[in-house]
């Protein structure tokens, strides 16, 4: 009830709040407070005396007791509507179909809205490739809708004597006015980011033909493969590759992180691959498909791949050759030119021969059913390779698409050349960040003496505002109108808002129209557009489904050999690879992008899949170079020193050197040609030898509180053209950094934590995962129970071997028996670390951010995690393997049967309920922390602070801090408690989901009886079965975000649920096991798919066979690879 | 040597302990009294900034609880009505009545010559949308702690009526807190749901009584009632903490 109250208030009472928050914004300590250091909490709590701490603790409540306000009831109002909108009712959520635009295209959306605030992004199950997924920038874009430090308004710039830039606050409508008379007068030009909008594409053409000249920059290129294979094809258009994999069998990736961020379509490629490796009985087993990856980094991608190749950047064309003359050879074509051509091509690269030629036989081995992909930063001569390969292999409009798109506008530097010679005066800046993005190769200072008049049009004052005379406010994507395409052009999606602005803001629509000379409402141009694109179809229809379907101009085939021919041996021969030129590859960043997300506090917290880093970025490197470098200079601290312990080969060292538990990260400058960054390093197994990995979007100037102070920047690199550097040097400096990593181990050291099999093994052995684990050594856990079925053991409990009594949640025995047996499976065949599970489960629960400092100590909130494991070949001591396999797990609250935590809480804080969920009575804890030592997952997190109350920077203040902008409550879900300062929490399995819908079958059930009895006027009795949930109803909010279904979530005491089924599956397997802590979450063992004819095969994965060493020490080193 | 401490002081100790008893015995009651629910939430009775009369509205007029507090059955919320449900009867009756001012302010708002639509210099804060008056600013008087997620659409489509948890509305003039709302008031039901369950149509009934003779106890008849209820809804409330705390 509190709930209405709490959202009407904010409601109304909203404008003053955001007054005094403008106010704030004109004073010139505003800057400074922008400017804080935020999350390095290092120099708070160090500068408060601990004596004067508690002095002004017993003093506060000392007053507290004598103002005695506590007693008296706080009088609360309900305010309700002069007139309700129609349709909605106080308490019941609201969904809108919308779409989150990015540089990917348009991304479909279905977002949650409690009475007017927007509080929680899904994605909409009505765009199919995607099949209602997210990825983590749709999960965490709402929370940019809240930012305390967007541009609340338009703001005019005002520099002052020492340089420093002030913002004072002016209505967005005198800037429009001033635009329309500088238009009027000068030669305009308009520099924006990439987009996918249709709108600005009708508003775009309307522009140039009044003369406005148009260009664009974005630091990742999105469409950069699709132009340059276009030209290299010798086309007028650019040719866009959108693989279509749920039926593509072998798939061999160059540097492609394609179910990554680095590469486009991230969630179709994920959802479409990932259900080509799911195996649920052996016979699954031979249509697994299968992927090869040769790589410089170690992406997600690469993580997933059943064989992976470590190969430079800067030596893919060469690789590519290889691959394809190979695969020449092999279709055995007439054409003996191309076929020595590549042959020269890739001459420097015959080591890798025996890989490429095994690939390629499997690939030719399942015609029109394999497909190879190019990594978008790759050069064209890689594009046309992977375009002309899969012309050859049949993939062409099977498992790959090639669709025509319009060239991309002119680029930057044409800009600054028209700049230059004077064409250009007065530019407008449209989204993006392009002066932060183009500073490496742009001198903005000089360039923007040179213009008269600059107008930028930002979510927040940042680097490129500071060029500008005028800063508009940009609306976030919630708050405006668009429309747009999806990335493989198959559906017109519309943006609509869901709130209206809150603040003095203005959409891009809006502005361009404006700038057109059309003075029309963004709602009415995108109407007005569908109608077009529809040919008349209705709008209203459209904005409920959020999808309109549309046929892309695909492109069928061009023979690419002449092309083929024109590729200069000299180009491709890039000089070997040394510890003294070594190449950069240039990255978006996990948690920040392109710098786009630095100010968001749940990307910054999530951790990187792969590193594991949280609030930073490093330059990652290899274990090969980092033995070089620390040879080179002793002491530098990059690599651990071996220990008493792993010379046994007992516990293999961490990739860092940690200080009192804190990873210490030498700094180093990295120089490029005349171009240089500092950067900490970070040791990465995986990595090309000779590669090191930048990553773009951190060490920003002008940006918020949360990315102030994060990472290094990384754009003084760029150059604007290749984001692959060759001959670059790296020289300590002598510095650390303290980098704050949340898994620093990384092996499992032989325990059966993740269970993994060859798909050999599995179609032999399906139960492959229960013959592993020290449980598989023990008796079984329910005793003489152990055969009964998984609904008679969910429902009775039985007491197996253990000497206590177990509650009996079945009619007879319980008063309060539960209808429902809550459980979970993930199957970590399907997972591949995109982490969207993490950030969804932060959206939809509440749960805050830490900060970086806490993080370093070890409190970080996520309910969920996903634990990255790598493993390797028998290694020796100290060393650091470069060839590595991944393994990710997700872990939250396992629910277990016979919870450790609820046996140890004094106060019956956390307690089982008949539903088997281990609940957590917030208002009962007293913050013993007992359960969270006595949980052997470590899934328990507790409230050292009052996060949500106070700042970020301040919490060691404790009430004599501020409190936290109370603009982020908005996007607080109302159905979850907000947790205070002492509490332990951890996962609910979304109770607040599973209790709505159990709420929504009861209410529903008497009418739902008599339908079904057919007689509308007795009474009918209801049965168990009418109050069940219907299975597949309840989502929790990582199941639903998830896009290759790897989590399923219901009612195990329903033999035909899903969850049911699963959990009966051979390779189903318990965490721990052997403690009988009997959880409800399970998972399901993963299976890799090597071919048994490629040179790196082994007969086991990795972390089955260290699994096996340490079970079966006496085998050791004599059954290596055969298990 | 003479007795530094005089005789009365014997009986010091135990005089101070009697009395340090006492106190911690009344501190005790007085806690157990005047700090629970029973106390300072039954009878809270705030003034409202308009006096709507439940007794004649609901009582004597007849009203069903359901025509203003229209989300009851469907939301976790039984929504405070907006101004336009006073509205639809009041454009007509006592339209003029100086105690509907605020009701009127906040339901024509910019319409000022009250057309329904946006005429000359109505719109004030030129948005272009007539907009509403200000809300009415009632008192909140039943409120469960933040951590409680009461939902009314479960209890009152499952045979709960209103006045188990608000008391008889349709006696009160104006309406005060009636009963103390405490978790074992809640619990209390959710054990013996038998004890409340009425059939659904007279849910919104406030005065409805379980058994129609004079003669039989009509706690004895409730209980009959209710148990025979219980059985064929299935109704089994929960008892376990994640049916309230989320």
């Amino acid at each position: 009830m509190i709930r209405e109250n709490k959202q009407i208030d904010l409601m109304t009472t909203g404008k003053d709040y955001w007054k005094s928050l403008d106010s704030l914004a004109e004073t010139p300590g505003f800057k400074d407070w922008v400017s804080r250091e935020f999350p390095e909490g290092a120099s708070m709590f160090e500068g408060v005396q601990r004596r004067s701490f508690v002095k002004l603790m017993a003093a506060s409540f000392g007053l507290a007791g004598l103002g005695m306000t506590g007693c008296r009831r706080p009088e609360h109002v309900i305010l309700p509507y002069g007139k309700s909108p129609e349709e909605l009712i106080p308490g019941i959520p609201a969904y809108y179909a919308t779409a989150q635009p990015s540089s990917r295209g348009f991304q479909p959306l279905i977002v949650e809205s409690h009475q007017g605030r927007p509080t929680k992004v899904e994605g909409n199950p009505s765009y199919l490739p995607f099949g209602g997924s997210t990825d983590v920038y749709s999960q965490a874009s709402v929370l940019d809708l809240y930012d305390p430090d967007r541009a609340q308004g338009s703001f005019a710039r005002q520099t002052l004597k020492n340089g420093v830039n002030r913002w004072k606050k002016v209505s967005t409508e005198s800037v429009l006015d001033i635009l329309n008379k500088e238009l009027s007068n000068g030669k305009f030009a308009v520099l924006a980011n990439r987009s996918h909008s249709l709108l600005r594409q009708s508003l775009q053409k309307k522009l140039s033909s009044s003369g406005i000249q148009w260009f664009e920059h974005d630091a990742i290129d999105c469409t950069s493969a699709e132009n340059k294979l276009g030209k290299a094809l010798g086309l007028k258009k650019a040719l866009r590759a959108v693989p279509d994999l749920s039926s593509a069998k072998r798939v061999l990736s160059l540097d492609s992180d394609f179910l990554g961020n680095r590469d486009s379509n991230e969630l179709a490629n994920t959802r479409a691959f990932m259900s080509g490796r799911k195996v649920l009985k052996p016979s699954d087993a031979k249509k697994m498909n299968r992927l090869y990856i040769a790589e410089s980094d170690l992406s997600r991608t690469g993580g997933v791949a059943d064989h992976r190749l470590r190969v430079e950047s800067s030596q893919m064309i060469g690789f590519a050759s290889l691959v394809a003359s190979e695969l020449l050879s092999k279709l055995g074509g007439s054409d003996q030119s191309l076929k020595k051509h590549l042959k020269n091509l890739s001459s420097f690269t015959q080591d890798q021969k025996e890989w490429a030629s095994e690939a390629v036989a499997d690939l030719l081995s399942n015609p029109k059913k394999s497909v190879v992909l190019a990594g978008g930063h790759l050069p064209s001569e890689v594009q046309l390779l992977a375009y002309e390969m899969n012309r050859l292999l049949g993939a062409i409009g099977s498992t790959i698409n090639y669709i025509e798109v319009g060239a991309s506008a002119d680029s930057i530097l044409s800009l600054e050349s028209k700049i230059n010679d004077g064409s250009v005066e007065c530019l407008f800046i449209l989204g993006g960040n392009p002066v932060y993005q183009s500073k490496g190769f742009i001198n903005w200072e000089v360039l923007s003496k040179k213009l008269k008049f600059v107008v930028r049009l930002g979510g927040s004052i940042d680097e490129s505002s500071q060029i500008a005379n005028y800063h508009l406010g940009q609306s976030h994507y919630l708050e405006s109108w668009d429309l747009g395409t999806t990335w493989d052009q198959s559906s017109i999606v519309p943006v609509q808002p869901l709130i209206a602005p809150l603040f003095d803001t203005i959409s891009e629509a809006s502005l361009l129209s404006h700038l057109v000379g059309e003075e029309k409402d963004d709602h009415s141009l995108v109407k007005n557009l569908h109608y077009q694109y529809s040919n008349g179809g209705d709008f209203n229809d459209f904005l409920r489904l959020g999808v309109l379907a549309t046929k892309p101009a695909t492109f069928t085939s061009l023979e690419a050999t002449k092309a083929l021919l024109s590729i200069k041996p000299g180009k491709v021969k890039a000089s070997k690879l040394t510890e003294d030129n070594l190449e950069v590859v240039i990255i978006p960043d996990f948690h920040a992008f392109d710098g786009q997300f630095s100010n968001n506090g749940w990307l910054q917290e999530c951790p990187d899949p792969i590193s594991k880093l949280t609030w930073d970025n490093a330059l990652l490197i290899s274990p090969v170079l980092a033995k070089i470098l620390e040879s080179k200079h002793v002491g530098l601290g990059l690599l651990p020193e071996p220990t008493m312990l792993n010379k046994n080969g007992q516990i293999a060292p961490d990739a860092a050197q940690f200080d009192g538990g804190k990873q210490k990260a030498p700094i180093v400058t990295v120089q490029v040609g005349d171009r240089s960054i500092t950067a900490p390093l970070y040791v990465q197994p995986g990595l090309a030898d000779f590669t090191l990995v930048a990553t773009l979007g951190h060490g920003r100037s002008n940006v918020g509180r949360i990315g102030q102070g994060t990472g290094y920047d990384a754009t003084p690199l760029l150059s604007g053209e290749s984001l692959v550097l060759t001959g670059v040097s790296i020289e300590p400096t002598g510095d650390f950094k303290i980098l704050a990593n949340v898994q620093e181990h990384w092996s499992m050291e032989g325990r059966a934590i993740v269970r993994e099999a060859n798909v050999d093994e599995y179609a032999e052995d399906p139960s492959f995962a229960s013959h592993m684990g020290a449980e598989s050594h023990s008796p079984p856990m329910w005793g003489k129970d152990q055969d009964k079925s998984l609904q008679e053991k969910a429902t009775t409990t039985p007491r197996g071997n253990s000497a206590y009594e177990h509650p009996d949640h079945t009619y007879e025995k319980s008063d309060v028996f539960g209808i429902h047996q809550w459980g979970m499976t993930i199957d970590l065949n399907q997972c591949t670390g995109c982490s969207a599970c993490v950030v969804a489960c932060q959206s939809e629960n509440n749960i805050p951010i830490v900060g970086k400092d806490q993080v370093l100590r070890g409190r970080e909130m996520h309910w969920i995690r996903l634990d990255r494991y790598f493993s390797s070949s028998v290694r020796d001591g100290a060393e650091i393997p470069s060839d590595v396999q991944v393994s990710f797990q997700g872990v939250a609250c396992m629910h277990c049967e016979t919870a450790p935590c609820e046996s140890v809480c004094p106060v019956n804080a956390t307690v089982h309920d008949e539903e088997g969920l281990n609940a957590m009575a917030y208002n009962r804890c007293v913050g013993t922390r007992y359960c969270a030592n006595n949980c052997p997952y470590k899934v328990r997190r507790f409230n050292f602070f009052d996060w949500n109350k106070r700042k970020t920077d301040e919490l060691y203040q404790g009430p004599l801090g501020d409190k936290n902008d109370s603009l982020v409550d908005m996007g607080k879900n109302p159905d979850v408690t907000v947790r205070m300062r002492g509490v332990m929490e951890k996962c609910t399995y979304c109770v607040q989901r599973i209790q709505e819908s159990k709420i929504r079958t009861k209410v529903n059930a008497q009418r739902t009886a008599k339908l079904n009895s057919g007689n509308d006027d007795a009474e009918v009795k209801l049965e168990v079965k009418d109050l069940k949930v219907p299975d597949g109803t309840i989502k929790t909010a990582c199941q639903q975000v998830c896009p290759s279904e790897a989590i399923v979530f219901g009612d195990i005491s329903d033999p035909q649920s899903e969850v049911s089924k699963l959990k009966n599956n051979p390779r189903d397997y318990s965490v721990l096991g052997y403690l009988n802590t009997r959880p409800r979450t399970t998972f399901l063992a993963k299976v890799r798919n090597p071919n048994p004819r490629m040179p790196d095969f082994v007969s086991a994965p990795h972390s089955a066979r260290e699994y096996h060493d340490a079970a079966h020490p006496s085998h050791h080193g004599d059954d290596h690879g055969t298990h | 040597m003479r007795n530094i401490f005089p005789r009365w002081s014997n009986t010091v100790p135990v005089k101070l302990i009697i009395a340090l008893g006492m106190f911690g015995g009344a501190v005790v009651a007085g806690i157990t009294y005047y700090a629970t629910p029973k106390y300072t939430r039954v009878g809270y009775q705030p003034t409202q900034p308009v006096s709507y009369n439940h007794e004649f509205h609901a009582g004597e007029l007849g009203l069903d609880c359901r025509y203003c507090h229209t989300g009851v059955e469907d939301s976790s919320h039984a929504n405070i009505p907006g101004a336009q449900v006073c509205m639809s009867c009041h454009q007509n009756i006592k339209a003029d009545s100086p105690l509907l001012e605020p009701v009127r302010e906040s339901y024509y708002g910019e319409d000022s010559n009250k057309d329904g639509k946006l005429s000359e210099g109505e719109d004030k804060n030129g948005d272009g949308i007539l907009n509403a008056g200000p809300a009415i600013p009632w008192v909140r008087i039943h409120k469960t702690p933040d951590y409680v997620y009461f939902n009314h659409a479960i209890h009152v489509n499952r045979g709960i009526s209103c006045v188990e948890c608000h008391g008889r509305v349709d006696q009160m003039v104006e309406v005060h807190h009636d009963k103390h709302l405490s978790m074992a008031f809640c619990l209390d039901c959710h054990r013996n749901p038998e004890k409340a369950l009425r059939p659904l149509d007279e849910v919104t009934n406030l005065a409805w009584k379980a058994g129609s003779d004079d003669d039989v106890d009509p706690l004895i008849a409730q209980v009959h009632a209710g148990l025979e209820l219980k059985e064929s809804w299935g109704v089994h409330p929960p008892l376990s903490c994640t049916g309230c705390h989320r």
